[in-house]
């Protein structure tokens, strides 16, 4: 696997604040997920990623190259698509991705934005206004945009924020055939369940640093314990089953936690109606990676007092 | 170089989409000429018109270039300025494009103006002083333009830019030689309207009406002119965000 993106201790500090603390990772042609609260610096990675910010300390190489000494070099084979969705409402589609294709200085120009625009399939209304288009279809030709010099890695910031249910579908599907066609892309994303079913692994930030990095299935099953949700009626006075542990409740739920939670239903079942309580519903799932996230990071409200200035020193300089 | 144009060419067709925004750009110089050159009482000279003219097309670019700097602050909030500075393509392509379309704007503007005072009474400069007034504008607009977007890429949004667009439009705009000559003006504002930039495009401009070519005048706007673009063209090479 060759490494398309490799940081060591890579730090940015804004005044006192640690946006991003010695993060070291080591990326090779994948789908890679970068997870997190708001706020935690995945956004500050991917600009130091992209050479738009300077990283206070640790070095980071894109394709090869220092993103401070060889800033140029990397800038050349990669595309960013920043979470803002810009693109020039009173151009074409055809129009704004001409734009890129002629500052990348590409060869074919006409034949190459002719093909991105037919790949994400924009090519029946590439010569429409954007003003029509609708926020998938901005976001597509963001992507064809970004495309148009046939990049190796691909930065993507929130690439699904504020689109519907199908227009995600088709922008994921769209990111995973890239990643058939050789690119590396590096995704950040607030929505669990799509970096569980597309990225190849994924990190977890909190506060600016690395707090796990694997593949999904893998965090999945470190946890290796599965959540059972119980409704009851009447008392029940805490004791259970060998294997199974209590968790908390979840308004009138009861929620437990067991290796091989289904195997554990009838025990537990048996041990409520011993004491006289009805179950009125009883539910078994593997855990999802929103369980893992939670698990690992630290909510943001119980972090003591909110430091007003430094959150808006971050938002700025985000 | 041929980034510069590109640049240029995506804000001008967005420039000339917008049809509000070009009757504006196109209108709000002949309400300028019409109601500071014509409905002011003055009694300094007999052609006010003639007088008012290069103050009028000097304010015009003043105008066109500050508030050509909110074009990069939209940029920059919206998020076009992050996508172009990962391009490989130089940063500073993203400033000359900016300028030259913010001056080109406002050599159009000035040219309405131009036509309009002629139509008011304004005597007609000869071909050579008429190219001259022409590039004596552009300088003053690349000046102009060049700091308002330099200003622009460290703000960080619209409102801190229109404060910035008050603080120096106001000033350079009532201590120049626009409105008065320098002998009718107090005398404590004489020096300032001397030293201000504006008056050294205005000042050349009249000249011209003249028949004479103020070279110092003219030098030390282009040697301003020099010195703020290569500042400007240090901070986009060097910007991070």
């Amino acid at each position: 696997m060759d490494t398309a993106i490799e940081t060591t201790d890579l730090t940015r500090l804004y005044g006192t604040l640690c946006a991003v603390d010695k993060l070291s990772l080591s990326i090779g042609n994948e789908i890679f997920g970068l997870l997190g609260p708001n706020g935690s610096g995945k956004t500050t990675t991917v600009l130091m990623l992209t050479t738009l910010l300077r990283p206070s300390s640790g070095s980071a190489r894109v394709c090869g190259h220092d993103v401070v000494s060889e800033a140029r070099e990397v800038r050349e084979h990669i595309s960013y698509v920043p979470q803002e969705m810009a693109v020039d409402i009173k151009l074409t589609g055809r129009e704004n991705v001409a734009l890129f294709g002629k500052l990348y200085g590409i060869d074919r120009r006409d034949e190459k934005i002719d093909e991105v625009l037919e790949i994400m399939e924009l090519c029946d209304r590439a010569d429409d206004l954007v003003r029509t288009y609708s926020g998938g279809m901005r976001r597509r030709l963001e992507l064809a945009q970004a495309l148009v010099h046939e990049p190796s890695v691909l930065f993507l910031d929130e690439p699904t924020i504020g689109l519907d249910v199908a227009a995600r579908r088709k922008i994921w599907e769209h990111i995973r055939a890239l990643k058939g066609r050789g690119m590396t892309i590096f995704v950040t994303t607030h929505y669990m369940d799509e970096a569980d079913f597309s990225c190849d692994r994924v990190a977890i930030l909190d506060h600016g640093r690395l707090v796990a990095v694997d593949s999904p299935a893998v965090l999945k099953s470190r946890v290796g314990l599965d959540i059972i949700t119980a409704r009851i009626t009447g008392q029940w006075d805490g004791t259970l089953p060998e294997g199974i542990q209590f968790l908390g409740e979840e308004e009138d739920d009861l929620v437990f936690s067991a290796a091989e939670g289904s195997v554990k239903v009838p025990g537990l079942v048996r041990c409520f109606e011993d004491q006289g309580a009805s179950v009125r519903s009883i539910s078994v799932r593997t855990p999802t990676l929103d369980d893992i996230f939670l698990s690992l990071v630290q909510t943001r409200d119980d972090a003591g007092g909110f430091d007003d200035h430094r959150f808006r020193t971050m938002l700025r300089r985000r | 170089m041929k980034d510069i144009i590109y640049y240029f060419e995506r804000d001008l067709l967005r420039w000339l989409r917008g049809r509000l925004s070009v009757f504006s750009a196109l209108v709000m110089p002949a309400a300028w000429l019409i109601f500071v050159g014509l409905a002011l009482p003055t009694t300094f000279t007999t052609n006010y018109i003639d007088f008012i003219t290069p103050g009028i097309l000097v304010l015009t670019m003043l105008g066109a270039s500050l508030q050509g700097g909110s074009l990069l602050i939209f940029d920059k909030i919206l998020g076009f300025l992050n996508k172009f500075l990962a391009l490989p393509a130089p940063r500073e392509s993203i400033l000359f494009g900016k300028i030259c379309f913010i001056t080109t704007r406002g050599l159009i503007q000035a040219t309405v103006i131009l036509v309009l005072a002629f139509i008011l009474g304004a005597s007609l400069l000869p071909p050579a002083e008429l190219a001259l007034t022409y590039g004596i504008l552009a300088l003053f607009g690349l000046l102009l333009s060049a700091f308002s977007t330099t200003v622009a890429l460290h703000l960080s949004d619209h409102d801190s830019y229109a404060g910035f667009n008050a603080i120096v439009s106001m000033p350079l705009f009532f201590t120049s030689s626009a409105l008065m000559p320098y002998d009718v003006m107090p005398s404590w504002l004489r020096p300032f309207a001397y030293a201000n930039p504006v008056s050294y495009a205005i000042d050349s401009i009249r000249a011209l009406q003249e028949g004479l070519i103020l070279w110092s005048r003219i030098g030390a706007l282009l040697l301003l002119a020099v010195v703020v673009i290569a500042i400007s063209v240090h901070r986009f090479r060097k910007v991070t965000l």
